[in-house]
C-alpha cells in the first residue's frame, strides 16, 4: 500500500514542481530584457570612469605631457608592454637633460595591471575609458602615446595648470 | 454557392475552382495529374516556410523566456535571421567525413526528411485541405512517422563517432519506448471517436471537441500524447540523443551544410506535425469554436477561416512545448525510460479500459448531454 | 604541540624542528614515509590534510615540503621537508597511499622538477608531455626553444603509465596500461561544451556507464610560477587573477597576506573592510557562475542566463571601482589599490536585496524541480574521508561534512569580526554541493550587509618600500577562494624576486577527486557532477 502512495505522491509532487519552474519561466517572459543592443546604444552608454582600456598620456593645450621619461613604468611593467626611447639634450643652462622621444605600449600584450600608473611619479600617464579599439592589423596595437612636437611641462607650470587632465 | 459566399476566406473556394475549370477543358488523368504536382509543390514550400517560421518563433520564445531580445538585426525585429540562416546553410560545404560508411551517410538524412514530409502530407490544414484522407489516418501516421528513427540510428551508426554512437542509440531506446505511449493516447481518442479517418474524426467534434467529450480519460490521453510526443522530436528536456552539454550534438556531430539543415528542418517540422496531429484528435482540428444552439456566435466564429483556426490551436500547443523545453534541465537515459515504462504506459494501459467504460456506458459528454 | 614534537622525535630521532613561520621538520627521505604516516595516524590530533605539495629546487639537493594539518582544526599546522642531492635520477617515497591527494600533486613534481615517486601507482608527467626535455622549475633549466620545439603533429595519445616500485628485490621500474584491456574511450575535452576550460578526460565507457577516468591536463600551463621566479612582487600580483579567474580578487588576496605577512606590513583597516566585501562580492559572482554552469551541465539553458544575469550586476560594481570586471587587480602589497566610489554602498545594499529575491527564484526554478533532483541526490558521492584523503575544499568539501572554511578556522581579514555560518552538509552527493552553493551566497550576503555601513575612513593602503624585498625565509598564506582552500608559498632568499613560488589550487584536488566519485555512473551524470565540483581548469594549468 504504501508504495503505491509513493508513487502517486511522487507523481504529484513531480508534477508540482515542475509546474513551480514553468510559473518562473512565464514570469521571466515578461519581465524586462537586460539585453544591452550595442552599437545603437553608444550615445547612452555609460563606461564606468575607472574603466581600463587604453593608456593614455595626457596633453594640455600647449601640447606639453608630464613624462620624464624616467623609466620606471618600463621597469615596472611585467611583460615589456611599455617602451620608452628617450635623447639626452643640453639645455640653454647648459645641463643634459633626458628628454622623452617616444612612448611606445602596446595594446595587445598589455595585461591592464595598472603598476605603470600607480607607479609614475609625476602621473604622466593614465586609462582611460574609450573602449573602441580594435583594429584588423597587429601592429596597429603599438601605439605612440606622446603627441607630434610635444614637450615636458615645466615644473613652474605644474603647480599652475590642473594636474594631468 | 450561398456556402461560397458565407466563407470568402477560405482556400478551399481556390481549389474547387480550380478543380471545375481543369475538368472542363482536360480528359480526367491530365486533371489528375496537374493537381498532384500542384498539390506537391504546395505542400513543399509549405514545408519549408513553415519550418522557417518556426525557427524565427522559437528563437524569438526562446530570448523572451531567457531575459534576452533573440534575433533582432536582419530585418524588422530580425524578420528574415531564418531565412539568412537558410541561405547559410544551402551554401555550407558538405564536409566529407574520411572514415565513415559514405552512403549511410548521405542516405541518413533522407530517411529524416521522408518520414517527416510523409507525415507533413496527411495532415487536415483546413477545409479541403487535406491532401490525402485515408480511413486509416492515425495509423498511417503514426507509422509512417516512425521511419525517421532510421535516420538517427543510421547517422550516428555511419558517422564513426563515439559520440553519435551514443546519441544515437539513446535515440534508438527513446523513441521506441515512446512510440508506444504515443500510440495508446492517439488509440484511446479512436476508442472514443470511432474512427481512424482525420475528416471523420474532425466533424465528429463539431460541437464537442474529443478533450472535452472524454473528460477525464481524454485529457489524460492529451497530455500523456503531448509527453511522449515532445519526447519523440527528441526536443528538450527529451534531448538526449543530442544533449549538447555531453555528446556535443549527438548524433548529428558529423553533419553540416544542407545535410545538418534536413536534421534541422526535420526537427522544427516534427514538432509541428505532433502539435498539428494533437489539434486535429484532440482539439477539433480545423473547426472553429462551436457551440450547440447559439447560432449568431456560431456564425461569427465559422467566418474565420478555418485554416486559421488550425495554425491558431496548433500554435498555441508549440508555445507549450517551447515553454517546456526551456523551463526544464535534461532527463537521465534511466529517467527517461522510467518516466515511460512506470508511468505513461501503465496510466495509459488502464486510460484505455476507463474510455471503453466511458463509451459503453455512455458516461461521454456527447451522451450525458445530448451534443451531436 | 609540544606532545607532537615529542612523538616526531620518538618517531624520528635524526628529525631537525625548527619554529620559523610554522612548525618545520626536516628528515631524510627515507624517514618521511614512516613520519607522515604516524603523524596522519596520532589519535590525539591526526595530520590527515595534505594541503600542499611543493617542490624546490634548492640548489644543492631537490626538495619537497609537505603542509600539513589537521582535518578538525585547520590551524594545527606543520611542515613536513626532504630532499635527495641525487639531480641525475633523484627519487624519493610516494606518500600516494597515505593522501590520495598526493598523486597528482607528486606528479606535478616530477614533470616540474623531476623527482620521482617510488610507489606511485602512475608515473605520467602532469601538465607537461612525456618527452618534455628538461625539468623547467629546476634552477638549471635550459629555456632554449630549440630543445623543445612546437610542433604541430598530431599525436597519439598512449594510455600506458610508467612506475618504480618497491618490491623486495628491491626498485623495479615497470609499465603498467591505465585501462583495462579493450575498453570503449571517449575524450572528454579537451574541446567540449561541458569541461569549464581546457580539460581532457579520458573516459572508458560501458555502455552508458563511466568504467575509468583518466586526467590529462596542461593544454593551458602557462607556468606562471616560473615566470614569476623573475618577477618583482608586485608584478606578480597580476598573475593571480589569472589562475582562478572567478575568484581574482580573492587568489590576489591571499598572494598580498603572503608577501605583508612576511615583510610585516600592516594593512589599514579601511583596506581590510574594502578587501572583505570585494571578497565576498566575488564569491557571489563565483557561485552564481556556478551555479549556472551547473544548471546548464544539466541541461536547463535557460536557467545559465539568470545566473549570468544577477553576475553581471557584480561584475558592474567591481568595473565602477577598480575599473576591470573579471580580472579586477584590486589588491595590491599594503592595502587596495582602488577606494571605493561614491554611490558603492548604496549599489552594494540594492544588489543584497535584489539577490535574495533571486536566491528565492533559484530555489523555485530549480532547486525542487523533479527532474533536477533525480540528476543530484545520491549522484557523484564524496564521502568525508575520501574529501579529506582528496584535500577537496571549499563548498565540495564542506558538503561531505567537513568543516573546512579557512575563514572560520583561521580567521583572516575581517572574518573574526563577522558573524556568518558556515554552510556543512552530511550527504557529499551533487545536489549537497549545489545547495551549500546557494546557501554560501547567502551567507555573503549576510557578511556584506554587516560590513557595507561601517567601512571606516582612512588609508586605503599602507606605505610600503619601493621595492619590496622579503627577508630569508619561507612564507605560507592559505584563504578561502570560491572553489576551496588558495594557498601561496613563497620561499626568498632576500631578494626582490622569489627563490620558489607555488600556488595550491583547489580546482586540482576537485579534479583529482572525479574519477573517484564518477565511477559507475552514468555518462550524462559525470557531466553534471563536474558542473556541481565546479573547477576552473586555468586554476590547475598554472
Amino acid at each position: 500500500m504504501s508504495s503505491i502512495t509513493e508513487y502517486f505522491s511522487g507523481l504529484f509532487t513531480g508534477i508540482r514542481s515542475l509546474m513551480g519552474g514553468m510559473s518562473v519561466t512565464w514570469k521571466e517572459l515578461w519581465t524586462k530584457k537586460v539585453t544591452q543592443q550595442y552599437p545603437e546604444n553608444r550615445d547612452t552608454l555609460v563606461i564606468s570612469d575607472r574603466f581600463r582600456a587604453e593608456l593614455v598620456m595626457p596633453h594640455d593645450e600647449n601640447n606639453e605631457h608630464a613624462c620624464t621619461s624616467c623609466g620606471i613604468c618600463q621597469l615596472n611593467c611585467p611583460n615589456g608592454t611599455i617602451n620608452i626611447t628617450s635623447e639626452m639634450i643640453e639645455t640653454a643652462e647648459g645641463k643634459k637633460k633626458k628628454i622623452l622621444s617616444k612612448y611606445s605600449w602596446d595594446l595587445g600584450m598589455c595585461t591592464f595591471c595598472n603598476l605603470c600608473v600607480i607607479t609614475c611619479p609625476s602621473d604622466a600617464i593614465k586609462f582611460n575609458n574609450t573602449f573602441e579599439n580594435a583594429v584588423f592589423t597587429r601592429s596597429k596595437l603599438i601605439q605612440t602615446l606622446n603627441k607630434e612636437g610635444s614637450k615636458l611641462r615645466e615644473k613652474k607650470k605644474e603647480t599652475l595648470a590642473p594636474k594631468g587632465e | 454557392m450561398l456556402l461560397n459566399y458565407s466563407h470568402p476566406l477560405e482556400i478551399s473556394n481556390l481549389t474547387t475552382w480550380l478543380d471545375t475549370t481543369l475538368r472542363s477543358s482536360m480528359p480526367e488523368f491530365w486533371v489528375l495529374f496537374i493537381e498532384f504536382a500542384l498539390v506537391i509543390v504546395a505542400l513543399l514550400t509549405a514545408y519549408a516556410v513553415i519550418a522557417l517560421i518556426l525557427i524565427y518563433a522559437e528563437r524569438k520564445i526562446t530570448a523572451f523566456f531567457q531575459a534576452r531580445y533573440g534575433p533582432n538585426r536582419v530585418g524588422k525585429w530580425g524578420l528574415l535571421q531564418s531565412l539568412a540562416d537558410m541561405i547559410k546553410i544551402l551554401l555550407k560545404e558538405i564536409v566529407k567525413i574520411t572514415r565513415s560508411d559514405r552512403f549511410l551517410f548521405f542516405a541518413a538524412p533522407f530517411f529524416m526528411i521522408v518520414a517527416s514530409m510523409a507525415t507533413f502530407g496527411a495532415i487536415p490544414f483546413g477545409k479541403g485541405l487535406l491532401a490525402v484522407d485515408f480511413n486509416i489516418g492515425v495509423l498511417y501516421v503514426t507509422a509512417v512517422s516512425s521511419v525517421g528513427i532510421i535516420g538517427v540510428l543510421l547517422a550516428g551508426w555511419s558517422s564513426n563517432n563515439k559520440y553519435s554512437m551514443i546519441g544515437a542509440m539513446r535515440s534508438g531506446a527513446q523513441f521506441v519506448s515512446y512510440e508506444l505511449s504515443a500510440g495508446f493516447a492517439l488509440m484511446t481518442i479512436v476508442v472514443l471517436a470511432g474512427t481512424m479517418q482525420f475528416s471523420e474524426l474532425i466533424e465528429g467534434q463539431r460541437y464537442c471537441w474529443n478533450i472535452f467529450n472524454g473528460h477525464i480519460s481524454s485529457i489524460i490521453a492529451f497530455v500523456i500524447y503531448l509527453i511522449s510526443g515532445h519526447a519523440e522530436t527528441n526536443r528538450g528536456p527529451f534531448d538526449l540523443p543530442e544533449a549538447e552539454s555531453e555528446l556535443t550534438a549527438g548524433y548529428h556531430t558529423e553533419y553540416s551544410g544542407l545535410q545538418f539543415g534536413f536534421y534541422y528542418l526535420a526537427e522544427y517540422l516534427n514538432m509541428f506535425i505532433i502539435a498539428s496531429i494533437a489539434t486535429t484528435v484532440f482539439l477539433g482540428g480545423f473547426l472553429p469554436i462551436q457551440v450547440q444552439g447559439w447560432d449568431a456566435f456560431n456564425g461569427i466564429m465559422d467566418f474565420i477561416p478555418s485554416y486559421v483556426w488550425f495554425f491558431a490551436k496548433t500554435a498555441v500547443l508549440i508555445f507549450l512545448s517551447l515553454w517546456v523545453r526551456w523551463s526544464f534541465p535534461r532527463l537521465r537515459i534511466d529517467q527517461l525510460l522510467n518516466l515511460e515504462w512506470k508511468y505513461l504506459l501503465p496510466i495509459n494501459l488502464v486510460n484505455i479500459v476507463v474510455m471503453v467504460i466511458l463509451v459503453l456506458t455512455g458516461l461521454t459528454l456527447k451522451d450525458l448531454f445530448g451534443i451531436i | 604541540m609540544e606532545k607532537i614534537k615529542e612523538l616526531i622525535l620518538n618517531t624520528v630521532p635524526d628529525a631537525v624542528i625548527e619554529q620559523k613561520q610554522k612548525l618545520t621538520v626536516t628528515v631524510a627521505w627515507q624517514q618521511l614515509h614512516l613520519l607522515v604516516k604516524t603523524l596522519r595516524d596520532n589519535a590525539e590530533l591526526p595530520f590527515d590534510f595534505l594541503v600542499k605539495l611543493i617542490g624546490v629546487d634548492r640548489g644543492e639537493e631537490l626538495g619537497v615540503n609537505y603542509l600539513l594539518c589537521s582535518s578538525t582544526d585547520l590551524s594545527k599546522e606543520l611542515v613536513l621537508k626532504t630532499g635527495t642531492s641525487d639531480r641525475e635520477n633523484p627519487l624519493l617515497y610516494s606518500i600516494t597511499d597515505i593522501f590520495e591527494t598526493a598523486h597528482f600533486n607528486e606528479r606535478e613534481v616530477y614533470a616540474l622538477l623531476g623527482i620521482r615517486f617510488i610507489n606511485n601507482p602512475d608515473m605520467r608527467k602532469f601538465f607537461l608531455n612525456a618527452d618534455w626535455v628538461g625539468y623547467p622549475l629546476r634552477k638549471d633549466y635550459d629555456a632554449n626553444p630549440e630543445l623543445n620545439p612546437l610542433s604541430f603533429e598530431s599525436v597519439e595519445m598512449v594510455d600506458t603509465a610508467p612506475r618504480i616500485m618497491e618490491t623486495p628485490d628491491g626498485l623495479v621500474e615497470e609499465t603498467v596500461n591505465v585501462f583495462e584491456d579493450d575498453p570503449y574511450i571517449i575524450n572528454i575535452g579537451p574541446q567540449h561544451p561541458s569541461t569549464h576550460g581546457v580539460m581532457h578526460f579520458r573516459t572508458a565507457l560501458d555502455g552508458e556507464i563511466v568504467k575509468k577516468i583518466d586526467v590529462h591536463s596542461g593544454y593551458i600551463h602557462r607556468g606562471i610560477e616560473k615566470l614569476s621566479e623573475n618577477l618583482t612582487y608586485p608584478q606578480i600580483l597580476h598573475f593571480t587573477d589569472r589562475l582562478d579567474y572567478l575568484s581574482a580578487n580573492i587568489n590576489r588576496h591571499g598572494l598580498c597576506m603572503c608577501v605583508e605577512k612576511a615583510a610585516e606590513i600592516e594593512v589599514p583597516e579601511r583596506a581590510q573592510y574594502i578587501r572583505t566585501i570585494m571578497d565576498e562580492l566575488n564569491r557571489i559572482d563565483s557561485h552564481c557562475l556556478a551555479w549556472a554552469c551547473q544548471t546548464n551541465d544539466l541541461g536547463a539553458t535557460t536557467a545559465f542566463i539568470y545566473g549570468m544575469r544577477e553576475r553581471e550586476i557584480i561584475l558592474d560594481i567591481f568595473d565602477k571601482t577598480c575599473g576591470g570586471r573579471l580580472i579586477i587587480n584590486q589588491n595590491v602589497v599594503g592595502g587596495v589599490m582602488f577606494d571605493i566610489y561614491n554611490q558603492f554602498q548604496k549599489d552594494v545594499k540594492d544588489f543584497v536585496i535584489y539577490m535574495r529575491s533571486k536566491l528565492r527564484e533559484y530555489d523555485r526554478f530549480f532547486s525542487h524541480n523533479v527532474i533536477a533532483l533525480g540528476r543530484m541526490v545520491k549522484i557523484g558521492n564524496l564521502s568525508k574521508e575520501d574529501a579529506i584523503s582528496y584535500a577537496v575544499t571549499g563548498p565540495a568539501g564542506r558538503a561531505s561534512g567537513w568543516s573546512c572554511d579557512i575563514r572560520k578556522h583561521i580567521p583572516y581579514a575581517l572574518y573574526n569580526q563577522v558573524e556568518f555560518k558556515e554552510i556543512i552538509r552530511t550527504e557529499g552527493d551533487s545536489y549537497a554541493r549545489y545547495l551549500n552553493r546557494l546557501d554560501e551566497i547567502e551567507e555573503s550576503l549576510h557578511i556584506i550587509e554587516q560590513l557595507i555601513d561601517n567601512i571606516p575612513e582612512g588609508e586605503i593602503c599602507a606605505k610600503t618600500k619601493a621595492i619590496i624585498k622579503l627577508p630569508e625565509g619561507e612564507y605560507y598564506s592559505r584563504i578561502e577562494a570560491c572553489r576551496g582552500e588558495f594557498g601561496v608559498f613563497i620561499e626568498s632568499r632576500g631578494e626582490r624576486f622569489p627563490y620558489r613560488l607555488k600556488f595550491r589550487s583547489p580546482s586540482m584536488a576537485l579534479v583529482s577527486a572525479m574519477p573517484l566519485i564518477c565511477k559507475n555512473e552514468k555518462i550524462s551524470d559525470f557531466i553534471g557532477i563536474g558542473g556541481s565540483m565546479d573547477y576552473v581548469i586555468p586554476d590547475i594549468d598554472r
